[in-house]
């Protein structure tokens, strides 16, 4: 057996030329060959999620080049972008409300693959990479919040920072760290804009390709029937179906992705991204308020003393990551997980109302 | 030579002299009417009308201040607490008394109760302290008061360390109050001790203190608002309640701005007096020193009796925000009495303060009534201002327009501020009444606000530019997710 | 291990070339025609609503102001002589620029007080507000007498030669 090939079985042109050389074929052929039940309904939202991100890096790169990452200039640069740039406005809104609709396309996903349970044997480590993922996006959120320096990023930064000096022992050298000094200044907006644009990209590029990997190794989960368990008696069920995931599900997913394009070019278009006056450290603005995914942490704070508002969405934040390691229960369908489903619905409650409340001044 | 008789038997020298008979008579009967109805003064015309002054403020002379005593001379010093060890014990009113006198400025310069009331402060024995022997004088009479309290603040040489003025009481006795006083022995008039304490005197920079400028038209009205004690002088008592809706009293009693005026700033404090007609321009120039400037380039300011002032248009106590309004009346001008603004007796102009009480008499037209030649050059005031701010509003319009479909209108919003730069130069120079000096400012408005509109206009044609290619952008992609649709539809339809 | 082609994509070339086939009938050669050109038309129009941005965004506009880090030409000392004063435009903002004993200064020139542009006015030595009478110190900035309630913001200025900047960035 040869590794030669017979011309005549290779399709003509570039991919043959390409693939006599690479053999890359196999690999993408097991690539595009995920396992998907039939019964699985994902309603696309990873696919968005990371479609957005896509759109968010080549957006983030664009607007790169003509950002000045300085107190003197980031103000005019963002100005200049928006007013002067041919497409300027385009691009800074599509990444402006691309950041909103991937947290909450985020929130989305996390809530559908909690409800199908789909966190459960074997894809707890999956889970737990998609809380990392989670952290680094709202990270994102949050420094790339101040790179316009007008005075809504530069105030909600100083509450922002302040908040995380509150975290209990490690609260002020965390403090520091962020800022890059006691105040928020020329080193803040230095080094949130190295962690928004290089580091945050590393590591969410890394754990987005683990995610991935493990989502391709284990296919989608079944929302009706759990996967069978080592060790235990696997219950009955009928035979597994699958649909293939080139080209049906990839055609879907297309679909999807255009439908939110769709949808930026609107939102973009509508409710372009605005600039508020040049930050003044001087001057505080009545209103300080974070965006929307910040609120009801925000409105929290309000209420309970600033140790409880601080542990409160950290606790819960882990909670979530080791999630998997704690609901041992071997049901994915939401009426045999009464607790799960119970505590879910209190816990998106208490998000909305703290939410609402956090927005109305 | 013929004699006149032989002229008068010849019928010729009758009729010369018939025709000089009727010659006379018509000139006496002239004369008659023309003396039953006298002609008007000569040079009767728009500019030279014979004008009386306003109703002129009576210049009574000034009584002048009587002399200064000496200060109290007394045993002891600073230190010493007699008075104030025993009467702070003695009951609550005189505790009340002593603990007022420790919270003063008085107290902490060393001031005590001998300096004004005598007697020894080293002893607080009352046979020794309160002695007349030792030079106590009791509580002083409000006529003696004023001379006491001079005593000290009048002499340059001991108010040098605290640098404080030394014109107080020079000036009390020019003032309505110390002319009074002195005049007509009246002890009901504001004495030093009712504006700035007895006991617990406060510097005018302490905001707890009467005098503090937040403070003092609440005290200039503890009197001048309460009809009984007013009403032996006749004077109105509703100053204050108009003085807290003007925008003077806004700004100083409800956004706590210094600079605003209380009364003692127009009126003045110690000298407090009303200004007479021909000195209130310099007092509202003072802090309005380029409108003062502006009018005094204006014919009005050349017509000293019967020329408008600024309370003609702007009032007094009820100053408001002045606008377009107090151009021409609305609908019309009222049917003005002739009386109204001519003098009866010689037809003189005269400008009365009662006259213009009414805010809606504060007009242009009232004076310039529609016949007058120079209507038309008030009119065109008015339509120049008017056409200036009509185009600054609708450039704002377009603004606010471009700013609600999500444009940035930084650049918009400085070019505006260019034109209403302008804006506000054209409405002052309205007080030079000179149609060229306005017309010039109104029309370098309209420039700028029309460069403003038109940046505006620019950004809401680019936001219509992106809507429109937004749908087209749209259609792209309904387009090609029915494709995909298709596509699908078709993946195993045909398998 | 055969090397033919993947599956995948041998998959989806069959597959375009099933449902053309499943277009057969009178009106078959029609519909695949529309179909080749719906997908071409679809693909094409993608790229260019994705590209043309990107590609207009990349292309340098040219713009008046200096914007992020640079500089606006305000003059030269010729124009402007010692005790002589201007109100230039930086960026969309305007600024004052005044030749002073102490060197050629700048500051913001919307007036503290009620945000009128001020002006210079050289019989007084003065920066000027027209619309209140506000005056400003041309040295420091600071109010000399009037409403305003603050200096006016300075702004940093290079002279390079007899040619003045003021630094926007």
């Amino acid at each position: 057996m040869t590794n030669e090939v017979r011309s005549g079985e290779l399709p003509g042109g570039m991919t043959g030329w390409v693939e006599r050389r690479l053999q890359l074929g196999p690999f993408i052929n097991a690539a595009l060959h995920v396992p998907i039940p039939r019964d699985a309904k994902t309603f696309y939202f990873g696919g968005i999620t990371l479609f957005l991100f896509g759109i968010q890096v080549v957006t983030g790169t664009l607007l790169a080049l003509y950002y000045s990452p300085t107190p003197e200039a980031a103000y005019e640069s963002v100005l200049s972008i928006t007013s002067d740039v041919s497409f300027g406005w385009l691009i800074r809104s599509i990444h402006h409300w691309a950041a909103n609709l991937m947290i909450l396309f985020l929130a989305l996903h996390v809530l559908r693959i909690f409800v199908q349970a789909a966190y459960k044997y074997p894809r707890e480590l999956t889970w737990i990479v998609g809380g990392g993922l989670l952290l680094i996006t709202i990270g994102f959120g949050f420094t790339g919040y101040l790179l316009p320096w007008d005075q809504r990023a530069y105030w909600a930064t100083v509450v922002g920072t302040e908040i995380a000096g509150d975290v209990p022992v490690i609260g002020p050298s965390l403090l520091l760290l962020l800022r890059g000094g006691a105040e928020v200044s020329e080193a803040t907006l230095s080094r949130f804009f190295g962690i928004h644009v290089l580091v945050l990209p590393l590591l969410i590029g890394g754990l987005i390709a683990i995610h991935l990997l493990f989502v391709h190794q284990q296919g989608l989960a079944n929302p009706k029937y759990p996967e069978p368990r080592p060790g235990r008696p696997a219950p009955a069920r009928p035979p597994e179906r699958l649909k293939p995931f080139f080209p049906d599900y990839i055609l879907d997913e297309v679909i999807a992705w255009y439908a939110i394009l769709a949808a930026l070019v609107i939102l973009a278009s509508l409710f372009p991204a605005g600039l508020e006056p040049k930050a003044d450290p001087l001057v505080t603005p009545e209103h300080i308020k974070p965006e929307w995914y910040f609120l009801a942490v925000y409105q929290l704070l309000k209420l309970v003393p600033e140790e409880a508002g601080v542990i409160a969405p950290i606790a819960l934040v882990l909670v979530i990551v080791v999630l998997p390691l704690l609901d041992r229960n071997q049901e994915v369908r939401p009426r045999r997980r009464p607790i799960a489903i119970f505590c879910a619905l209190l816990l998106l409650v208490a998000l909305a109302v703290l939410t609402y409340f956090g927005g109305r001044i | 030579m013929p004699t006149t008789r032989s002229i008068l038997r010849r019928g010729t020298g009758r009729s010369i002299l018939l025709a000089g008979l009727v010659a006379v008579a018509g000139l006496v009967l002239a004369a008659v009417t023309a003396a039953a109805n006298p002609e008007p003064p000569a040079g009767t015309g728009p500019w030279t009308l014979a004008v009386a002054q306003a109703t002129p403020t009576p210049e009574i002379p000034l009584e002048s201040a009587p002399p200064l005593p000496t200060p109290i001379a007394h045993p002891g010093d600073a230190s010493s607490t007699g008075c104030v060890d025993c009467h702070s014990a003695v009951d609550a009113k005189q505790a009340a008394i002593a603990d007022d006198w420790r919270s003063s400025v008085h107290a902490k310069e060393g001031v005590g109760c001998a300096d004004c009331h005598g007697g020894d402060p080293t002893s607080d024995e009352i046979t020794v302290g309160m002695a007349q022997a030792n030079g106590f004088q009791g509580v002083p009479s409000r006529d003696e008061t004023v001379g006491l309290c001079g005593s000290c603040h009048a002499n340059a040489d001991r108010m040098r360390p605290y640098q404080l003025a030394t014109d107080q009481y020079s000036k009390y006795f020019s003032s309505v109050h110390g002319q009074r006083l002195l005049t007509a022995d009246d002890e009901r008039v504001a004495i030093c001790t009712d504006c700035h304490g007895v006991h617990d005197v406060k510097p005018a920079s302490d905001p707890t203190a009467d005098v503090y400028p937040f403070n003092v038209p609440a005290l200039c009205a503890s009197c001048h608002a309460d009809a009984t004690k007013m009403e032996p002088y006749g004077i109105p008592t509703d100053q204050y309640e108009v003085y807290k809706g003007s925008i003077h009293g806004i700004q100083l009693l409800q956004e706590q701005d210094l600079r605003a005026p209380s009364c003692a700033s127009c009126h003045g404090s110690h000298d407090a007096k009303p200004p007479r007609s021909d000195e209130v321009v310099q007092v509202c120039g003072k802090c309005h020193t380029a409108t003062q400037a502006l009018y005094e380039q204006s014919a009005h300011s050349r017509v000293p009796g019967a020329g408008p002032k600024c309370w003609t248009c702007h009032g007094t106590h009820d100053v408001g925000q002045p606008d377009e309004s107090l151009f021409l009346h609305e609908g019309g001008v009222p049917d003005y009495v002739c009386a109204t603004c001519h003098s009866p007796v010689d037809q003189s102009l005269r400008l009365e303060l009662d006259r213009f009480a009414d805010p809606a008499d504060r007009r242009c037209d009232t004076c310039h009534h529609e016949q007058s030649l120079i209507y038309s050059q008030v009119e065109a005031i008015a339509n120049a201002i008017g056409g200036a701010a009509a185009a600054y509003d609708s450039a704002l319009v377009q603004i606010d327009d471009a700013a609600a479909l999500g444009m940035i209108v930084t650049d918009a919003d400085v070019a505006a501020q260019g034109a209403r730069t302008e804006l506000i130069k054209a409405r002052a120079s309205v007080h030079t009444t000179k149609l060229a000096t306005i017309s010039e400012l109104t029309d370098a408005t309209i420039a700028k606000s029309s460069e403003a509109e038109d940046i505006a206009n620019a950004k809401l044609a680019d936001s219509d530019f992106r809507r429109r290619a937004m749908v087209i952008v749209i259609a792209v992609i309904a387009l090609n997710v029915l494709v995909l649709i298709v596509l699908r539809r078709r993946l195993h339809a045909t398998a | 291990m055969s090397g033919g082609f993947p599956p995948s994509v041998e998959t989806a070339g069959t597959t375009i070339q099933a449902i053309e086939e499943g277009m057969d009938g009178p009106q078959g050669f029609g519909r695949r025609r529309l179909l080749r050109y719906l997908l071409g038309f679809s693909v094409i129009s993608s790229i260019a609503i994705v590209v043309t941005p990107i590609v207009g965004f990349l292309i340098p506009t040219k713009t008046t102001n200096g914007a992020a880090g640079g500089r606006v030409a305000a003059g030269t000392l010729d124009t402007l002589p010692v005790g002589s004063g201007e109100v230039v435009a930086v960026g969309s903002k305007p600024a004052i620029v005044v030749n002073t004993t102490a060197g050629v200064k700048a500051y913001s020139a919307i007036c503290t007080h009620l945000g009128c542009i001020v002006a210079w006015d050289g019989a007084a030595n003065a920066i000027v507000c027209p619309c209140h009478d506000g005056h400003f110190n041309p040295l420091t900035g600071a109010v000399i007498s009037g409403p305003p309630p603050a200096p006016l913001p300075a702004l940093t200025t290079v002279v390079e030669g007899s040619d003045i900047f003021i630094v926007t960035g």
